[in-house]
C-alpha cells in the first residue's frame, strides 16, 4: 500500500468508478477525521466539512485527478478539507455561534515517542517546545496546515493583524533557538 | 500540505482601509462621471447606492483598475494608483464583476471559471480545488458542467459571481450582482455576503435599496459623482424619519438624503 | 522546514493517541507525525477509528450522508481540455476572421493566377495585400466586439500586453504559411513582404493602444490601401515599398514601433477611457 495507489484511485474516481471512490474513502477518512477533530472542537462541524470535501472530489475527480499529479492526493485532499472548515469557521461566525477552535494543547515534555523525535532536529524540536501555545498555533495552521494569513485569523478567532505579528515573533524565536 | 511562510506574507498592514478615495475624478466618456469622491472602505460588505447617473459603475471600473483615475488619489491595498503601479500584483487580489457581464456561450461553468482563474494567475495545482470552491458557494454545483448558454439570468449571475470569487480576493467588486436572482438565490446571495464580510472588502452596488440594508454593514450612497452619506443601514432608515417617499424606511432614508444633498449644492452654487 | 524521512515510522501507541485526540503529544512530535501522516500511507492506515468513539461516529454519519449524496449526484463527464486552454492563445471569435482572412487571400491568389493566365502586367496582388493580411485578426485579438467578456478579461491581472501578444503570435502563425502557400504559387516570396508584415502588426499594436486595436488595424489597412495598392494596380507597376532594397527601412520601422510599443504597454490593461 503506497502514497501512489491514492492517486490511481482518484484516476480511477473520475472515470466513474464508485469503488475506487470508496476505497480512497475508507483508507484516507480516519486519518481527516483525527486531524480536523485537532482543530475544531465541534463534530457536527467535522462531519459537514468531511462529506462536503469527499462529495466535491466526487463531483469534480476529473478535474482534480490532472492537479494531483505531481503532489499527493493527500495532501490537496488536506487543502480541500482545511479550505472548507474556513468557510463552516465563517458560517458560524456570522451566525455568531463561532465553533471554538481545539483547545491549546498543553505541552507536557517527557512522553514522546523516541522514534519520530528523529524526524525533527533534535535543537528544531526544542525550539518548538519552547515556543509559546499562541505562536506555535499559528505556525502549525501557516506552514503545516497550509493555511493564508486571513484563513488563519477565521480559524483562530483573532484578527489578521494578531496573526502577522504572532507569525513574526515565532520566526524571530525559531531563528534565535536555530542559531 | 507543507509550505514556506514568506516574510512579505507577515508585514505587518500599513493601510488603515482597503479602499481609500480622496478627491477622487474619472471620467467616463467625455462627462467626469466621479467628481470629488472621498471615500474610505474597510472589510464588510457595502452597499453602493444611487441613482441612475451616479457614477455607480464609473466608480466600480475605476476600484476594478479598469479606468485610470483623471485626479486625486486612489489607493487600493495601500498602493496608489497613481504613477507607476503593479497592476498585475494588485489585481491578484481583486475579483470583479461588472455590470454588463458578458461570457461564452460554448464555455460550461467550470471551463469559464476554470479560464478566469487563469487570467487572475491562480497556481495552477490550486486551479481546480479553487474552482470546485468557488462553484459551491455560489450553488451553481449541479449546473457546473452544462454550457452557459443552457442557463438562466440568475445562474449566469451567479457563475460571474464565483468568477469573482475564485482567486480569494481581499477586494470583491459587484456591479448589480442580484439582477435575475429570485427571492431565494437572493437570500442565499446574502448568506454568501454575510460570510465573506468576515476578512472581505465587499462593495455591492446596486439600486434594489433592501438588498442593501439586508445584507450590508455600511451603506454608501452616491450623487453626481459625489459622496452623499455614508453609514449604517440603521442610520439610513432614521434619517427617513423626517419625511421622504418610500414603502420602507431605508426607501424614505435614501430620497431625504438625496434631497438634502441636491438642495444644498443648489444653495451653494 | 523538512522532515527528514529516514524510514521511522510512527508507533501503535503514538497513532492510538493521536486518534483519540490526546492532547499531552508533545509540539515537535505533534509537528513530525502530522507531517510524516501526510506522507505515509502505511501509518495513516494504523490510524483505527474504532479507537475513539468520536471518530468512530463522525465517520458513520459522513458515510450515511455521502450514501445519499452520491445516488443522486452524477460524476461530473470528463472535460474537454483543449477548448479553455486554446482561449489563452486565441480570442473567442478568431477563427471567423481567420477564416475571412484566408478568403480574401484566395480571392487575391484567383486574381493573380488568372492575371499570369492572361498574361496581363497587374502586379501581384497577393504581395500587395500580404503585409495588411494579419490586421483582421489582430484587430479581434484585442476587440470589446470580438471578445463578449472584454470587461472581465481586462480586469484581469494577464490582461495587458503579454495576453495580446499571445494571441497575436496565434494569429501570425495562422495566417504566415497560408500567405507563404499562396506566395509560392505567383512568385511573392515571404522575403518580400514577411518583414512589412511585421512591420504593420506591430504597429497595429502601439498605435492600438492609444486609440483600440480595431481602429488601428482599420486606419492601417485603409492607409496602404490607398497610399500603396491602389496606385500600384491602377499605374501596374509593383509598389516600390515592396522592393528588396527598401527592406532595411522596414527593418528600421519595425525596430522603432517595437520601441513605442514597449513604452505604451500600459495602455492594454485598462479601457479606452472614452467607453
Amino acid at each position: 500500500m503506497t502514497s501512489a495507489d491514492e492517486e490511481e484511485l482518484v484516476r480511477r474516481t473520475a472515470r466513474g468508478d464508485q469503488a475506487a471512490f470508496d476505497e480512497l474513502y475508507r483508507r484516507t477518512s480516519p486519518w481527516l477525521a483525527v486531524r480536523l477533530r485537532r482543530r475544531c472542537s465541534d463534530d457536527d462541524v467535522v462531519a459537514e466539512v468531511m462529506q462536503e470535501t469527499y462529495l466535491a472530489v466526487w463531483r469534480a475527480a476529473d478535474a482534480f485527478a490532472g492537479a494531483s499529479v505531481g503532489g499527493s492526493a493527500v495532501g490537496w485532499l488536506w487543502t480541500i478539507a482545511a479550505r472548507r472548515l474556513i468557510d463552516a469557521f465563517r458560517r458560524r461566525a456570522r451566525l455568531a455561534q463561532v465553533p471554538p477552535a481545539a483547545a491549546l494543547a498543553e505541552t507536557v515534555p517527557g512522553a514522546e515517542d523516541e522514534a519520530l523525535g528523529r524526524l525533527v532536529g533534535d535543537d528544531l524540536g526544542d525550539a518548538l517546545r519552547r515556543l509559546a501555545p499562541e505562536l506555535r498555533q499559528v505556525l502549525h495552521a501557516t506552514v503545516l496546515d497550509g493555511l493564508t494569513v486571513r484563513e488563519t485569523a477565521v480559524l483562530l478567532g483573532v484578527p489578521e493583524g494578531t496573526v502577522k505579528t504572532r507569525a513574526r515573533r515565532a520566526r524571530v524565536a525559531l531563528r534565535e533557538a536555530l542559531s | 500540505m507543507i509550505r514556506t511562510l514568506g516574510a512579505a506574507e507577515t508585514a505587518p498592514t500599513t493601510y488603515i482601509g482597503e479602499i481609500r478615495a480622496q478627491e477622487l475624478r474619472v471620467r467616463a466618456g467625455r462627462r467626469m462621471a466621479v467628481d470629488g469622491l472621498d471615500l474610505t472602505l474597510g472589510t464588510g460588505v457595502h452597499g453602493l447606492l444611487g441613482p441612475n447617473g451616479a457614477g455607480k459603475t464609473t466608480l466600480m471600473r475605476a476600484l476594478a483598475t479598469v479606468l485610470r483615475p483623471a485626479g486625486g488619489t486612489l489607493e487600493l491595498l495601500g498602493s496608489s494608483l497613481q504613477g507607476r503601479v503593479d497592476l498585475r500584483a494588485l489585481r491578484r487580489e481583486i475579483g470583479y464583476l461588472p455590470q454588463e457581464f458578458g461570457y461564452y456561450p460554448r464555455f460550461t461553468v467550470r471551463e469559464f471559471v476554470e479560464y478566469m482563474a487563469w487570467l487572475k494567475e491562480v497556481p495552477g495545482r490550486e486551479v481546480p480545488g479553487a474552482v470546485q470552491r468557488a462553484i459551491e458557494r455560489v450553488g451553481l454545483a449541479d449546473r457546473a458542467d452544462d454550457r452557459m448558454k443552457t442557463l438562466s439570468g440568475g445562474m449566469l449571475r451567479r457563475a460571474g459571481i464565483a468568477q469573482a470569487i475564485v482567486n480569494d480576493p481581499r477586494i470583491l467588486l459587484l456591479d448589480e450582482p442580484t439582477v435575475g436572482l429570485d427571492p431565494e438565490q437572493r437570500l442565499d446571495f446574502r448568506e454568501l455576503l454575510r460570510d465573506l464580510a468576515a476578512d472581505t472588502c465587499v462593495v455591492v452596488s446596486t439600486h434594489l435599496v433592501e438588498d442593501v440594508v439586508a445584507a450590508c454593514t455600511d451603506v454608501v450612497l452616491i450623487d453626481a459623482g459625489r459622496l452623499v452619506f455614508q453609514g449604517v443601514p440603521s442610520e439610513l432608515e432614521r434619517a427617513g424619519d423626517s419625511g421622504g417617499v418610500g414603502d420602507s424606511a431605508a426607501e424614505r432614508g435614501y430620497t431625504v438624503l438625496l434631497r438634502q444633498h441636491r438642495g444644498s449644492a443648489e444653495g451653494a452654487r | 522546514m523538512t522532515v527528514r524521512g529516514d524510514g521511522a515510522h510512527a508507533s501503535g501507541e503514538l497513532l492510538e493517541r493521536y486518534a483519540a485526540g490526546d492532547a499531552g503529544i508533545g509540539p515537535d512530535t505533534l509537528w513530525a507525525l502530522e507531517a510524516h501522516l501526510e506522507a505515509c500511507a502505511a501509518c495513516r492506515g494504523g490510524l483505527r477509528a474504532d479507537v475513539s468513539p468520536g471518530v468512530t461516529s463522525i465517520l458513520e454519519r459522513v458515510r450515511a450522508g455521502l450514501d445519499i449524496e452520491l445516488a443522486r449526484t452524477p460524476r461530473a463527464p470528463a472535460r474537454r481540455r483543449w477548448l479553455p486552454r486554446s482561449f489563452r492563445w486565441t480570442a473567442p471569435t478568431l477563427l471567423r476572421w481567420l477564416a475571412m482572412t484566408g478568403l480574401v487571400v484566395t480571392v487575391a491568389l484567383g486574381f493573380d493566377v488568372a492575371n499570369q493566365a492572361v498574361g496581363s502586367h497587374y502586379p501581384s496582388l497577393v504581395l500587395l495585400l500580404a503585409p495588411v493580411a494579419p490586421l483582421l485578426g489582430v484587430a479581434a485579438a484585442w476587440s470589446r466586439r470580438t471578445d463578449p467578456a472584454y470587461e472581465l478579461v481586462s480586469a484581469t491581472p494577464r490582461a495587458g500586453l503579454y495576453l495580446v501578444l499571445r494571441r497575436t503570435l496565434a494569429v501570425l502563425v495562422a495566417v504566415i504559411p497560408v500567405l507563404a502557400a499562396a506566395g509560392s504559387v505567383v512568385d511573392a516570396s515571404p522575403a518580400r513582404w514577411l518583414l512589412p508584415c511585421l512591420a504593420f502588426t506591430v504597429a497595429t499594436l502601439a498605435l492600438g493602444s492609444i486609440v483600440g486595436v480595431p481602429r488601428a488595424a482599420a486606419g492601417l489597412a485603409v492607409t496602404w490601401a490607398v497610399a500603396v495598392v491602389t496606385p500600384s494596380l491602377v499605374t501596374t507597376r509593383p509598389p516600390v515599398v515592396l522592393e528588396p532594397r527598401a527592406l532595411p527601412a522596414w527593418a528600421a520601422l519595425t525596430a522603432a514601433v517595437v520601441v513605442v510599443l514597449a513604452v505604451r504597454r500600459s495602455g492594454f490593461s485598462r479601457l479606452p477611457s472614452g467607453r
